[in-house]
């Protein structure tokens, strides 16, 4: 199967967040939960059913040489 | 199972720009019966994928038990610890990834490379697109 995925715009998710961690609904479409750690933020969303995903907020991300 | 999936490059805010674009996805990693799901870097220059301490911790890997080793990167030495008995799931393909826990990571906390996803799929980057493919191998 093919399938053509849609970009994520963390621009858009991240814009009010400080530094921290941000959990993101699974069609990446909105922040669901947020925290200053990741286990301050996965400790928020321990009652929620759906799948969500995690990633640092804050951060700046150009001039990245890997 | 997604064989093929063609991604746009995600936009990241950046320092001296305000948007960068990187190719980024959707990983959930398994170790035990913890569960973690974030977004990595695809980084076809790193040998090896590499995830942060924090996210060791959030699996519940002890990885200051694991003994330290030293590898190098474009600025110089970091230190890493292996990780073995690591399953990742990725548009629905679950295997086995040789991956390692680095210290002081920033900005990306999670990354894939050669030692590992590239050795589950091949990849197509078409940076004039800004769009990257992955087409899973058919290991069966």
């Amino acid at each position: 199967m093919f399938v053509m995925e849609k970009k994520i715009n963390f621009v858009k998710l991240l814009k009010n967040y400080r530094k921290g961690w941000v959990a993101i609904s699974a069609d990446f479409k909105r922040v669901v939960f947020s925290g200053k750690t990741l286990a301050s933020t996965r400790k928020k969303a321990k009652d929620y059913k759906d799948k969500l995903y995690y990633f640092p907020s804050g951060e700046k991300y150009s001039d990245f040489f890997g | 199972m997604v064989d093929i999936v063609t991604t746009k490059y995600s936009p990241l805010p950046g320092v001296t720009s305000s948007i960068i674009l990187v190719p980024l996805i959707p990983v959930t990693l398994i170790y035990g019966i913890r569960e973690f799901s974030g977004l990595a870097l695809v980084d076809s220059g790193a040998t090896g994928g590499l995830i942060s301490t924090v996210i060791a911790e959030d699996l519940g890997i002890e990885w200051d038990n694991i003994p330290v080793r030293y590898g190098g990167c474009i600025g110089g030495l970091f230190r890493f610890r292996p990780i073995e008995n690591l399953k990742v799931e990725i548009y629905g393909h679950t295997f086995q990834l040789r991956l390692a826990i680095g210290e002081g990571l920033s900005p990306y906390k999670f990354v894939l490379g050669q030692a590992d996803l590239f050795h589950q799929a091949k990849i197509t980057f078409e940076e004039y697109k800004k769009q990257f493919t992955i087409e899973f191998r058919k290991l069966n």
